[in-house]
């Protein structure tokens, strides 16, 4: 199996010392797209939500506070450029950085609001990811141990062996926990309550644009059945 | 099956080519090929909505009502909340569109991988999530936060094409068709993976699906409700483009190589199907949406690495 099966042509590399990145069309898709977003979300202005009072025919403004909007806006900025990272790194460790770099600027960018539920969905959430780094770094530690290597450009030519795909499992959980998809889905869901549409979009962008990353890591290193 | 046909005063011949062969200009096959998308899938919405109003015993709209409408918000005024989040809000349906257009060309176009379709699909949940979150709409923001939840719930769904790669060995679009070729349609190889794909294609439909959360009636028209005039246009093109564009993965993904027509065939098929399934089953909340999706998800899986195993 060579990169060219899963991501489409392969476009080249860009040699940054010990970090490699690589590119092929799916990766320089994804990089792109998460760039694009981080753009727009850097010009943006929020949102306000208008909602009716009860028992009243008055309407409640929820708008966002300049100082909570550029604390926000910074760490979305930095969850965007992140999750551009995380797409193009052919490194296994600089992988698992970025995905840790995003929980933590996720737990961040919903912590400014003041709400109470948010603020508690924001706490589980936080919890969460800090239990999955242990998984998420154990595995990219364990494959580079059975390895000796945790670059995706060779991984990509060395057989599979049982414990590589338990260390797999072990990074799959660790990202699981770290991007709050399912089951963990239901704690993160409830942050997208508050205002402030452009930076809870950053949240959502880079939870699924690195789960569809990892899936490819994952057949990268597992290259499954003999395929 | 090729069709070929030459514009008057133009020199060039446009070859109307689905399935992918290399005969004409890139541009124009690019052009050609997303126009094909929006005119079918547009009708093949007034043709669901048609099969539903017939099942209801209803005479339904003209089947080329979708189009109709989709046409008339170019030629609506474009107004914008005094609460959104500008230019967020404008950008999100270029982006819909965009996507679309970029599936298209990875699709029938260039047949390229299918992880790439699926990254796309990842980014229409995003789109879909702030388009409604970014108007200050209370429907809008309800779509939204449903959008989250359906993310975890479709994405496994899409993730189904992982076990055609287990399957095939490859992701490329021209391999998987190869392997069709030579070993059979992996619809009866992989009937579970085809089941999912469908419950997927369900879920996205626009009218009245028990899985759409998203586009629900007790939210208005969810993350759309506060998009006007052009911009709405946009989305309803983009609409009618994913539609085309799910149906032609699955039937690529699931039967192998086929002509223009039978493209044609399976899409109005498998839309009357859907339209059966919307005319006669309730519109599911949220909960029960997600679970019935986690469920035939875990079904799917499962039962499809046994089958590959085991069989």
């Amino acid at each position: 199996m060579d990169l060219a099966t899963l991501g489409g042509q392969f476009l080249g590399t860009i040699p940054l010392g010990d970090i490699v990145l690589y590119l092929t069309t799916f990766n320089l898709f994804m990089f792109g797209a998460a760039l694009v977003f981080t753009a727009i979300i850097a010009m943006s202005r929020t949102e306000s939500q208008v909602e009716a009072e009860f028992g009243t025919l008055n309407e409640r403004e929820k708008k966002v506070s300049k100082d909570e909007f550029k604390i926000r806006r910074f760490l979305s900025i930095v969850c965007g450029l992140a999750t551009a990272g995380a797409m193009i790194t052919g490194d296994l460790f600089n992988f698992t950085l970025f995905v840790c770099l995003i929980g933590i600027v996720n737990i961040g960018i919903v912590a400014a609001v003041k709400e109470v539920d948010v603020l508690d969905s924001a706490f589980q959430y936080g919890i969460i990811a800090m239990i999955a780094t242990l998984p998420l770094f154990g595995g990219a530690a364990s494959i580079l141990a059975t390895t000796g290597t945790i670059s995706l450009l060779e991984l990509v030519n060395i057989p599979t062996s049982a414990f590589m795909l338990f260390s797999s499992i072990l990074l799959f959980i660790g990202v699981a926990g770290e991007s709050g998809v399912a089951p963990f889905f239901a704690t993160k869901a409830e942050m997208f309550r508050t205002a402030g549409s452009p930076f809870l979009v950053i949240i959502h962008l880079s939870s699924l644009l690195v789960i569809v990353r990892t899936i490819e890591i994952l057949l990268i290193i597992n290259k499954p059945f003999g395929v | 099956m090729v069709i070929e046909f030459r514009i008057k005063k133009c020199r060039h011949i446009i070859t109307l080519n689905l399935i992918g062969e290399k005969k004409m200009n890139l541009m124009a096959d690019i052009l050609l090929n997303v126009t094909v998308a929006f005119l079918v899938g547009s009708i093949l919405f007034g043709l669901q909505r048609k099969v539903m109003a017939r099942i209801q015993m209803r005479p339904g709209p003209p089947i080329i009502q979708h189009m109709l409408h989709t046409l008339k918000f170019f030629i609506k005024e474009t107004v914008f909340p005094r609460t959104a989040a500008m230019p967020f809000y404008v950008a999100i349906t270029v982006i819909l569109c965009a996507i679309w257009v970029a599936a298209v060309i990875i699709g029938p176009v260039t047949h390229g991988p299918l992880l790439l379709l699926f990254a796309i699909f990842a980014i229409h949940k995003i789109v879909e999530h702030n388009a409604g979150s970014s108007s200050g709409s209370p429907y809008g923001k309800l779509s939204c936060v449903r959008a989250v939840f359906s993310a975890a719930a479709e994405l496994p769904l899409f993730a189904v094409l992982i076990i055609v790669f287990i399957q095939t060995g490859t992701m490329d679009l021209n391999g998987i068709i190869a392997y069709q070729a030579e070993h059979g349609a992996l619809l009866f190889t992989l009937p579970l993976t085809a089941m999912m794909f469908i419950a997927l294609i369900i879920s996205k439909s626009y009218y009245y699906s028990p899985l759409n959360i998203t586009l629900a009636r007790d939210i208005v028209s969810g993350f759309e409700t506060e998009h006007f005039g052009t911009l709405r246009g946009f989305i309803m093109i983009s609409e009618a483009i994913t539609w085309y564009m799910l149906l032609w993965i699955f039937l690529t993904v699931f039967l192998g190589a086929l002509t223009p027509i039978e493209y044609l065939i399976g899409m109005v098929i498998l839309t009357a199907i859907v339209g059966l399934i919307n005319a006669v089953t309730p519109i599911l909340n949220p909960n029960h949406s997600i679970m019935t999706e986690v469920t035939l998800a875990f079904i799917g899986i499962v039962g499809s690495l046994l089958m590959i195993f085991f069989l």
